[in-house]
C-alpha cells in the first residue's frame, strides 16, 4: 500500500482545529495522526500550538552550550594569546589582566550564544527544508493548511472529514 | 601550547609593574636632566634628528603641528609682572618619558608598543597600523606620527643627504608612529659588545645622542640599577623613586638642593626621566 | 486611537508590501545616483589619503583624531535603533513595533557596515588593518586584547554578525511569502534560496518563536555592551574630558536617541514613498515620538551629570576642558549640540506636533545633527586642551578630505538602504498579520465582556 499526500486548506483556524480534533478522535487505519499530519499556518498561532499539544523545543539547549563554550573558548584564547612565549608588559598591567579579558569573554559569550542558537534553530526546525510534495501559496496569505500522508485506503475517509469542515480546497497527490 | 604556558606561569602573568618585589635587573635605563644647566641651545634636538633619521618637515607642516622632533625643547616663562616678560625663560627638553606604566602601551590595538625587560617603551614600526590611540593617551604628547611619506617627499632628504642617514635606524614610511627610544640602537650595540666580553654595560660606555651633544652635560643617562652610575646617584640624591607616584622627601640639611621631580607624576605613569628644577631668581 | 485597523485583509497586507518590491520609479534612481555620487566622492578622498598620507586630513600633534572617529561613533550609535525595536520592545510585547522593526533592523545592519568603514579609513596603514584580527600565525603574534580599540573590533564584529543573522532569520517567513507571490525571475530564485524551504509548519514556527525570543534576549546586553565598549575608547584613557565614568551609559543613551530619531526620519520617508499609511500609522509614529522624547530627556540628564561632576570635582584640567568647550573655538558647535539635543526635542512634548509630519521630519534630522555634533565635541576639545601646556592653543579644523568621507558615508548608507528596500520587504508581513489578528481577538474579547455584562 503506497502512501499519498492530501492537503486541505482552511480559512480560519477554528475549523482547522475541529478537523485536527476529529482526526485525533477517529482512528483511521493507515493513518497515524501524530506522525503523518503537519499543520501549516501563515502566522505563529499560539492556538495551533495549544491544540496540537506541547512539543519540546530544544533550541535553548543549544543556546546554553553555545554561550558557555563561547565564553570559555574566548577567555582561553585571549589569555593564552597574552601569555605567549614573548610576553611583554603593557602599561604596567599584569600580562593577563582581568578587566579587559572579562569584557572580551562577555562578548564571546554572547557571540557563541547567538551563533549556536541560530545553528540550533536551523537544526531543530529542519531548515533548509525539502519542499513538501503538496503546497499551496495561500498558506503564505491567510489560509491554514493541513497536510496528511496516508495509505490509499484511508484517503477517501480523510477527504470526507476535510469536506465536512468546509475545506476551501483539497489537493491530492497524483496516483503512482 | 599557549594555554599550558598560561597555567604554568600564572604568578608571572598576574604580576603588576613597577613593583619593588621584582626590581629591574641588570638594566633599567633612566635619565636625569638638569634644567639649571640647560641653555636651550637645541643641540640635543639636532643630534636626535641626525641620529634617528628624523625627517625635516618644513615650515608649513611644522607650524601646522605635524613636526617630527622626538626631543623638543620647550620654553616657559615666569609670570611675575616683570618689565620685559620675554626675558629669562626656562627651557625644558621633553622626549618620551619611557614610563614604567605607560598609558600608551595598553591601548595600541595591535601591540606595536610594549615594555622591554630593560625598562624601555618599545615602538615596533612594522607592527604599527597607525590608529594613533597611543598618542591620544599619552599625557605628554611625545609621540609623533608620520603624516606623510617623508622618504619620498621632496626636500626632506634632498639628493646626497640620504648618505647621512644612520644605517642602524630604520627610516619610517607613512602611517607609522614613532618616538624617542633612548637611542636603543646604541644600547643594543653596547649590550652586544659587553656580552661578548662577558659583562654588563659599564657606566659611561653608552651615551644617547642628546646626552652626547649637550654642551653643559645637562643630560645624564645610564643604567639606574648600577649604584655607581651618575643617573642613579642623582635620583638617589633627589630622593625620587621610580616606583612611587608621590615622593616623600626628607628635606633635612639642604632643602634647596632637592630640585628633582618627574612630570605629571600623579597620573601614575612612573616616568623614567627626572628633571632638576631650575633655580629661579624669585626663589633665591 | 488604535495602532492598526483590525479589518485589513491579510491578502491586502501581502499585496501592499509586495508592491513595494516592484520596479522603482524615477525618483528612486535619482536618489540612488546621488548616493553613488556622494559615496564616490568619499572613495576619491580615501584614495587620495591612502596614497598621500593621513596629513591631508589636517590632523596634527596633539589632535590626532578627527571626524573619522566622531562619525564612526555616530554610525555605531545609529545602529542601536534596530535592536531597541526588535529586541527590547519584543520582550515588552509592544505590538506597535511590528510594522516598523524590519527597516529599523536593516538600518542597524547598514549603520554597522558604515561604521566599519570608518575604522579602516582612520588608521594610518589601512593595508595592514588585518593585524587587528586575532588569527593564528607562525609568528605567534596576537593583537593586544587590553586595547579598547580592539574590544571595538570584536564587539562590532559580534554585533554586526548577530544583527545580520537576526535580520535574516526574522525575515525567513516573509521571504517565503515573497517566494510564493513573486513572478518567476531572479527575484523568485533569490527568495526561494533564502527562504530555506520555509512552509510555516508547526515545527518551524515553534522553534522560530523560541529562537527569536532567545536572540532578542542576547541582543539587548550585546547592544548595551557594544556602545559601552565604544565609550571605553574614551573612558579608559586618562585624558581630561574623557576619563568620565558616566560615558558608557551616556553613549548608550545617545545611541538610542540617534537611532530613534533616524527611525522617525525613515518612517516618514517609507510611509510616503511606499504608501504604507495603513501600517506605519500615525498612532505608531506618535509612540515613537514619545519614546524619542523620553530618551532625549535621559540623554540631557546624563549630559548634565557629566558637567555637574566636572564642576564639583577638584579636577582642574577637566574643568578647563569643559570651559573651553563652552567658550573656546568649538563653542558654536558645542552650543549647537546642546540646542539640537536638548531644546529641539521639547517640540515633541506638544501634542499638536506629535503627528505633524513635516515638523517631525525636520526635527528628527536636527536631532541627528545634534548627536553627530555631540560625538565631535567629545573627540576634539580634549585634544586641544589636554594635560600638557605645550599642546594647548593649537587651532585645527578638519580638511575637505575628512568632510568628503563623512558625506560619502551617508551616501554609502543610503545606497545600502535603497537596495534593501527594493529587494527585501521593508515591512514584516507576517508580523503585521499577527498584529491585525491580535487586534481582532482583543476586540472580540471586549465585545464578549460587554455582552457578558448585560
Amino acid at each position: 500500500m503506497s502512501k499519498r499526500h492530501l492537503l486541505a486548506l482552511y480559512g480560519n483556524f477554528e475549523e482547522a482545529e475541529a478537523v485536527v480534533q476529529e482526526l485525533r478522535n477517529a482512528t483511521i487505519k493507515g493513518f497515524d495522526v501524530n506522525d503523518d499530519m503537519i499543520v501549516k499556518s501563515p502566522i505563529e498561532h499560539p492556538e495551533v500550538e495549544r491544540f496540537l499539544g506541547d512539543k519540546p523545543v530544544y533550541v535553548q539547549w543549544f543556546t546554553l552550550i553555545g554561550a558557555l563554550l563561547g565564553g570559555i573558548f574566548g577567555f582561553f584564547l585571549i589569555s593564552g594569546a597574552q601569555a605567549n612565549f614573548y610576553m611583554q608588559l603593557k602599561g604596567g598591567k599584569p600580562i593577563v589582566p582581568f578587566p579587559p579579558n572579562f569584557v572580551l569573554t562577555y562578548e564571546m559569550f554572547i557571540l557563541g550564544g547567538v551563533f549556536i542558537t541560530i545553528l540550533g534553530f536551523l537544526i531543530c526546525a529542519g531548515l533548509p527544508a525539502k519542499r513538501s510534495p503538496l503546497y499551496s501559496t495561500k498558506v503564505s496569505v491567510d489560509n491554514i493548511a493541513i497536510l496528511v500522508e496516508a495509505d490509499e485506503s484511508a484517503i477517501s475517509e480523510l477527504k470526507a472529514i476535510f469536506t465536512k469542515h468546509k475545506a476551501l480546497e483539497i489537493q491530492e497527490e497524483a496516483g503512482k | 601550547m599557549s594555554v599550558s604556558n598560561l597555567l604554568e606561569n600564572w604568578a608571572q602573568v598576574r604580576h603588576e609593574h613597577p613593583n619593588n618585589d621584582k626590581p629591574h635587573d641588570p638594566y633599567k635605563w633612566a635619565m636625569a636632566i638638569d634644567l639649571d644647566a640647560c641653555t636651550g641651545c637645541n643641540a640635543c634636538s639636532v643630534a636626535c634628528y641626525a641620529e634617528n633619521n628624523l625627517p625635516v618637515v618644513g615650515r608649513e607642516k611644522f607650524q601646522h603641528g605635524q613636526q617630527m622632533h622626538w626631543l623638543r625643547v620647550e620654553r616657559y616663562w615666569d609670570e611675575d609682572g616683570r618689565e620685559f616678560p620675554d626675558q629669562g625663560f626656562q627651557f625644558l627638553p621633553m622626549m618620551c618619558q619611557q614610563c614604567e606604566a605607560a598609558p600608551c602601551e595598553t591601548v595600541c590595538p595591535v601591540a606595536a608598543t610594549n615594555h622591554t625587560a630593560d625598562g624601555l617603551n618599545s615602538q615596533i614600526y612594522n607592527r604599527c597600523i597607525g590608529s594613533r590611540y597611543c598618542s591620544a593617551n599619552c599625557p605628554f604628547k611625545v609621540r609623533y606620527f608620520n603624516w606623510y611619506d617623508y622618504p619620498t617627499t621632496d626636500n626632506v632628504w634632498p639628493a646626497e643627504m640620504q648618505q647621512q642617514l644612520n644605517p642602524d635606524v630604520s627610516v619610517r614610511g607613512k602611517g607609522v608612529m614613532e618616538k624617542c627610544t633612548f637611542c636603543v640602537q646604541r644600547l643594543s650595540a653596547a649590550k652586544v659588545k659587553a656580552k661578548g666580553e662577558g659583562r654588563i654595560v659599564a657606566e659611561g660606555e653608552v651615551q644617547t645622542a642628546c646626552q652626547q651633544a649637550c654642551p653643559t652635560s645637562a643630560i645624564s643617562f645610564g643604567n639606574i640599577v648600577n649604584p655607581e652610575s651618575r643617573v642613579h646617584k642623582q635620583w638617589a640624591a633627589q630622593q625620587v623613586e621610580l616606583a612611587k607616584d608621590k615622593q616623600d622627601k626628607n628635606e633635612g640639611e639642604a632643602p634647596s638642593e632637592l630640585r628633582g621631580y618627574r612630570i605629571l607624576e600623579e597620573l601614575r605613569a612612573y616616568p623614567s626621566v627626572m628633571y632638576l628644577e631650575r633655580v629661579r631668581e624669585s626663589a633665591v | 486611537m488604535r495602532d492598526i485597523r483590525e479589518d485589513i485583509a491579510w491578502a491586502k497586507i501581502n499585496q501592499d508590501v509586495m508592491k513595494s518590491l516592484e520596479n522603482p520609479r524615477k525618483m528612486y534612481w535619482v536618489i540612488l545616483f546621488l548616493a553613488l555620487m556622494a559615496f564616490g566622492f568619499g572613495v576619491g578622498c580615501e584614495i587620495y589619503q591612502y596614497q598621500t598620507g593621513m596629513g591631508v586630513a589636517n590632523l596634527n600633534n596633539p589632535q590626532v583624531w578627527g571626524l573619522y572617529i566622531a562619525t564612526f561613533i555616530f554610525w555605531i550609535g545609529m545602529s542601536h535603533s534596530g535592536t531597541l525595536l526588535s529586541a527590547i520592545l519584543h520582550l515588552m510585547h509592544a505590538d506597535w513595533r511590528k510594522p516598523i522593526y524590519r527597516f529599523a533592523e536593516a538600518m542597524t545592519t547598514f549603520s554597522l557596515m558604515t561604521a566599519g568603514l570608518f575604522v579602516m579609513v582612520h588608521i594610518g596603514r589601512l593595508w595592514m588593518f588585518y593585524y587587528a584580527l586575532p588569527y593564528p600565525n607562525d609568528r605567534g603574534i596576537w593583537p593586544n586584547f587590553q586595547s579598547p580599540l580592539l574590544w571595538d573590533a570584536m564587539a562590532i564584529f559580534t554585533y554586526l554578525s548577530s544583527s545580520v543573522l537576526f535580520l535574516f532569520v526574522g525575515m525567513i517567513p516573509d521571504l517565503a511569502i515573497a517566494r510564493d507571490n513573486m513572478q518567476p525571475g531572479w527575484r523568485q530564485k533569490l527568495y526561494t534560496l533564502l527562504a530555506l524551504g520555509w512552509e510555516g509548519t508547526d515545527r518551524q514556527w515553534r522553534n522560530f518563536r523560541v529562537t527569536y525570543l532567545t536572540i532578542a534576549c542576547f541582543l539587548i546586553p550585546l547592544a548595551v555592551s557594544v556602545h559601552s565598549i565604544v565609550a571605553s575608547d574614551f573612558a579608559m584613557s586618562q585624558q581630561p574630558g574623557w576619563h568620565v565614568t558616566s560615558f558608557p551609559p551616556y553613549f548608550v543613551a545617545g545611541a538610542l536617541y540617534s537611532g530613534c530619531a533616524a527611525i522617525i526620519t525613515l518612517f516618514i520617508i517609507l510611509r510616503y514613498v511606499f504608501k504604507f499609511e495603513e501600517y506605519m500609522t500615525k498612532p505608531i509614529l506618535k509612540k515613537i515620538v514619545r519614546l524619542t522624547f523620553a530618551i532625549a530627556m535621559v540623554w540631557t540628564y546624563l549630559n548634565a551629570v557629566e558637567f555637574a561632576s566636572v564642576w564639583y570635582s577638584h579636577d582642574g584640567v577637566s574643568k578647563d576642558v569643559l570651559i573651553q568647550k563652552m567658550t573656546g573655538n568649538y563653542a558654536p558647535f558645542w552650543w549647537g549640540m546642546i540646542f539640537c539635543g536638548s531644546v529641539v526635542p521639547l517640540v515633541f512634548a506638544f501634542k499638536r506636533f506629535q503627528t505633524n509630519i513635516p515638523v517631525l521630519f525636520a526635527t528628527s534630522l536636527l536631532l541627528n545633527l545634534g548627536m553627530w555634533l555631540e560625538r565631535w565635541m567629545i573627540v576634539a576639545p580634549t585634544f586641544s586642551h589636554g594635560y600638557y601646556p605645550w599642546t594647548w592653543d593649537h587651532e585645527q579644523w578638519p580638511s575637505m578630505v575628512q568632510w568628503g568621507m563623512v558625506f560619502g558615508s551617508f551616501g554609502w548608507f543610503t545606497l545600502l538602504f535603497l537596495l534593501f528596500c527594493k529587494v527585501f520587504p521593508s515591512v514584516s508581513m507576517y508580523e503585521v498579520k499577527e498584529m491585525v489578528y491580535h487586534r481582532t481577538l482583543h476586540l472580540k474579547k471586549s465585545e464578549n465582556a460587554e455582552q457578558g455584562a448585560h
